[in-house]
C-alpha cells in the first residue's frame, strides 16, 4: 500500500496528497486523525503524525486546535503545481532512459504518446 | 523524558559475556524495537532493566531510578518474557487474577476482550496449554497491564500469523489511545518495522546500531545491474553484501546523499533496503569482522 | 509493600492451597479408620490387650504425612515455582520474602489448629472408638493438646523454611551445592553414629538428650527453623531469575 522507496512518513504524506489531488478530500474537508490513519495503515502514530506535519508545514493541511486537521484552501492547485515540477524528474527522465535502452527514438515516443491519448 | 538510560551496562556469566558495555537511552511514549540474533543479549538487557538479574557493572535508570528491588519503579513496568515459568498447578485465570492485582493500571475490560479475541481457555491448567496459548497469556497481561513501561520479549512464540497480526493491531490501537513506553524484541522484523519508532540492534552483547527508524530508511541502498557497473559504483564504499550471477551482480552498501540518482544514472537498478534486510546485512558484516579480527590475532599469537 | 499480592500469589488457586491437602488428610484418615476397624473387628476380637498394643504401635503411624508431605513440599515449590513468577510480575525479593514468610506461618498455624482439634477428638473418643492413632502420634506430639499445637506449628514452619533455604541454595550454586550438602549431612550422621557406638561419654550425652523434656526439643526445632530462615533470607536477596 505504501511506497517503500521513501521514508514511511513521506509515503504517508504522499498518500494524503493523492487523496487531495483525486478529489477524495475536498478543500476544507477534514482528514483522518493521526490515530485513525495509523491504525488503518498499521504504522506507528508518531510516523503518521510526522507525515501530517510535513503537509502542515507545506501549507497543504491546516490544524484547527481541538478539532483536527483540514485540507487547506488552494491545496489542490498548490499540489498540482508542485507535482508538475517533479513530473519531469520522476516520470520523463526514467521514460527516456528506458526508451533509450530499447532503442525507441523521440519520434516513436511522440507517436506512442499520441496513440495512447487517443485511446 | 527518557524512560530508560543505561551506561556501559554489562552482565558477565562464567561462560559468556551476555551484555558487554551497553549504553542506550530510550525516550518515553515510543515503541522501541530491540533486535538481535539469538544470544545477542536482548533478554539479558530486559532482565537487567526489570531487576530480575543483577548487573556485573555499569548503571541503569528506569523512570529516573535504579529498578533493582525498587517496588515503586517495578510497579510501573511489565515484563512479558517468552520463558516465563508458572507454578505447576496454575491455570491461566490464576495468573491473570494476580496480574490484575500487581499492575496498578490494569484494565479488566480490556483483558476480557483480549481473552476472547485470542480464544484463551482461562480455566485450563497452564501445563496443558499450547505454546501459542501460553504466549497469549503474556500478550493479554502485557497489554491489559497498561504499565507505563512494557517489555515484550518475543511474545508471540507459537502464535500463527493471524494471531500475530491481532497482537500488532491491538498494541497499536492501545498505544495510540493510552501512550506508554514499549520495548519489543522480535525476530519477525519486517512484520513490525512500521510499528517501531526507534531501533536498537544488539550483537554479541554490544550495541550494533541505535537509531530512529526514519533515519534507517536511507541508511543502506541496494543496487543491481551489470557486475562491472556495480563494482565501479562500489569502489571506495562500505559494502554490506555483494552477490553475483554470471555478469550480473547485486550489492548492498551504506548509503550517502545522492546515491539513488547517481546509481540510476550509472544504469543500475536501485531498491530500498528493508529494516530486516539491513539487520541481516549488519549482523553478518559484524560477525565477519569479528572473525577477521579473531583470525588476525590468532596469527599474531602464532607468529610471536 | 505489596505483601497482599504475594499472599494472593500463593493462595489464588484455592484448590491447590487448601483443597488437596485437606482431601489427602481425610482420605488417609479414612484409610486408617477402615484398616483399624477391620483389625479390631476381625483380627483382635478375642484378645483384650490387642486394642491397647495397636494403640501403642501406632504411635509411629506416619499416615499424617499425607497432610504434612505436601506442606513440606511447599517450602521447595515456593522458591522453585512461585519466586520466578513473583519476579516476573515485578515484585521485589523483599516483598516476596515477607509475603511468603507470612504464608508459611499462616499455613503452619492453620494446619496446627486442625491437627490439634483432630487430636483432641481422637483422644476424647479413645482413637475414634477403635483405638487407632492418626493425629496423636510422635511427630505431632503425644502430650497435651497445646503441646501438639505448638509442636505441629514449629514442625511445619521449620520444614518449610529449611526447604526454601535448600531450594534457594540449589538455584544459586547448582549441583555442587547438593553434593556438598549431602556429603556434609552424611558426614555428620556418620560421626554421630560412630560417636554413639564408640564413645561412652557420648552415649551418656545422647541418652540425656533423648530424655530431654519436650520444651528443649521444641527449642531445638525452633533453632533449626531460625537457621533455615536466616539462610533463606540471606540467599534470596541475591537470587536471580534463570
Amino acid at each position: 500500500m505504501l511506497d517503500d522507496s521513501k521514508p514511511l512518513f513521506v509515503a504517508v504524506a504522499e498518500q494524503i496528497e493523492d487523496g487531495i489531488l483525486d478529489g477524495t478530500y475536498a478543500e476544507d474537508d477534514p482528514v483522518p486523525s493521526t490515530n485513525e490513519l495509523a491504525a488503518f495503515l498499521r504504522i506507528n502514530p508518531a510516523t503518521a503524525g510526522k507525515g501530517f506535519n510535513l503537509l502542515v508545514d507545506a501549507g497543504v493541511l491546516i490544524k484547527r486546535r481541538g478539532i483536527g486537521m483540514f485540507v487547506a484552501p488552494g491545496a489542490r492547485e498548490a499540489l498540482r503545481h508542485r507535482r508538475r515540477l517533479a513530473f519531469q524528474d520522476q516520470f520523463i527522465a526514467p521514460l527516456l532512459r528506458e526508451a533509450a535502452q530499447l532503442g525507441i527514438s523521440a519520434e516513436d515516443l511522440a507517436d506512442m504518446i499520441t496513440k495512447e491519448v487517443a485511446r | 523524558m527518557t524512560a530508560i538510560v543505561t551506561r556501559q551496562l554489562a552482565k558477565h556469566y562464567p561462560e559468556v559475556r551476555a551484555l558487554d558495555g551497553v549504553s542506550i537511552a530510550l525516550e518515553e511514549h515510543r515503541i522501541h524495537g530491540l533486535l538481535g540474533r539469538n544470544g545477542a543479549g536482548k533478554t539479558t538487557l530486559m532482565q537487567l532493566l526489570t531487576g530480575q538479574v543483577f548487573a556485573t557493572s555499569g548503571s541503569m535508570q528506569v523512570l529516573g531510578a535504579s529498578p533493582v528491588e525498587n517496588a515503586e519503579v517495578l510497579a510501573q513496568t511489565c515484563f512479558i518474557q517468552e520463558s516465563q515459568k508458572y507454578p505447576d498447578t496454575f491455570r491461566a485465570i490464576d495468573v491473570l487474577r494476580i496480574a490484575a492485582g500487581a499492575y496498578p493500571h490494569w484494565d479488566q475490560a480490556f483483558a476480557d476482550q483480549l481473552i476472547d479475541e485470542f480464544r484463551l481457555p482461562v480455566k485450563r491448567a497452564i501445563k496443558k496449554l499450547s505454546r501459542g496459548q501460553l504466549s497469549a497469556i503474556g500478550i493479554v497481561i502485557g497489554l491489559a497491564s497498561r504499565a507505563p513501561i512494557t517489555f515484550f520479549d518475543e511474545p508471540y512464540l507459537g502464535l500463527d500469523a493471524v494471531a500475530r497480526r491481532m497482537f500488532y493491531d491491538r498494541l497499536l490501537a492501545d498505544f495510540s489511545e493510552h501512550p506508554r513506553t514499549v520495548v519489543l524484541s522480535t525476530h519477525h522484523i519486517d512484520e513490525v518495522a512500521n510499528l517501531l519508532e526507534h531501533v536498537v540492534i544488539l550483537d554479541q552483547g554490544r550495541v550494533l546500531l541505535d537509531a530512529d527508524t526514519d533515519e534507517l530508511h536511507h541508511a543502506a541502498i541496494e543496487v543491481s545491474g551489470r557486475a562491472a557497473d556495480v563494482d565501479a559504483f562500489l569502489t571506495g564504499r562500505e559494502v554490506l553484501d555483494r552477490t553475483a550471477l554470471g555478469a550480473l551482480a547485486t550489492a548492498t552498501l551504506t548509503a550517502r546523499d545522492g546515491d539513488e540518482r547517481a546509481a540510476r544514472e550509472a544504469g543500475l537498478d536501485v531498491s530500498p533496503v528493508s529494516l530486516q534486510a539491513l539487520f541481516v546485512h549488519l549482523t553478518r558484516a559484524s560477525a565477519a569482522a569479528a572473525a577477521a579480527t579473531a583470525s588476525v590475532s590468532a596469527t599474531d599469537v602464532a607468529n610471536h | 509493600m505489596r505483601i497482599r499480592n504475594v499472599v494472593q500469589l500463593h493462595t489464588v488457586n484455592k484448590l491447590q492451597a487448601f483443597g488437596w491437602p485437606l482431601v489427602f488428610m481425610i482420605l488417609s484418615l479414612a484409610l486408617v479408620l477402615i484398616v483399624g476397624s477391620l483389625i479390631v473387628n476381625v483380627a483382635a476380637a478375642d484378645e483384650p490387650g490387642a486394642r491397647e498394643s495397636m494403640r501403642q504401635g501406632m504411635l509411629w503411624n506416619g499416615a499424617i504425612f499425607a497432610l504434612l508431605g505436601p506442606l513440606i513440599g511447599f517450602g521447595f515449590t515456593a522458591m522453585g515455582q512461585y519466586f520466578p513468577l513473583a519476579l516476573g510480575l515485578g515484585l521485589t525479593r523483599r516483598e516476596f520474602a515477607a509475603g511468603t514468610a507470612l504464608v508459611f506461618a499462616g499455613n503452619a498455624a492453620f494446619y496446627a489448629v486442625i491437627i490439634a482439634i483432630g487430636k483432641a477428638i481422637e483422644v476424647a473418643t479413645g482413637g475414634f472408638g477403635i483405638g487407632i492413632r492418626f493425629f496423636d502420634v510422635v511427630y505431632t506430639g503425644t502430650g497435651a493438646w497445646w503441646q501438639t499445637l505448638i509442636q505441629t506449628f514449629l514442625l511445619i514452619l521449620t520444614v518449610m523454611l529449611v526447604g526454601a533455604a535448600i531450594t534457594t541454595a540449589f538455584h544459586r550454586w547448582g549441583q555442587s551445592f547438593l553434593w556438598v550438602f549431602w556429603i556434609a549431612l552424611a558426614a555428620v550422621v556418620l560421626a554421630f553414629v560412630a560417636a554413639i557406638l564408640l564413645s561412652e561419654p557420648f552415649q551418656d550425652l545422647a541418652g540425656a538428650a533423648a530424655a530431654m523434656d519436650w520444651g528443649w526439643w521444641m527449642l531445638v526445632l525452633a533453632a533449626l527453623g531460625a537457621v533455615g530462615a536466616t539462610v533463606w533470607l540471606a540467599l534470596v536477596r541475591r537470587a536471580q531469575a534463570r
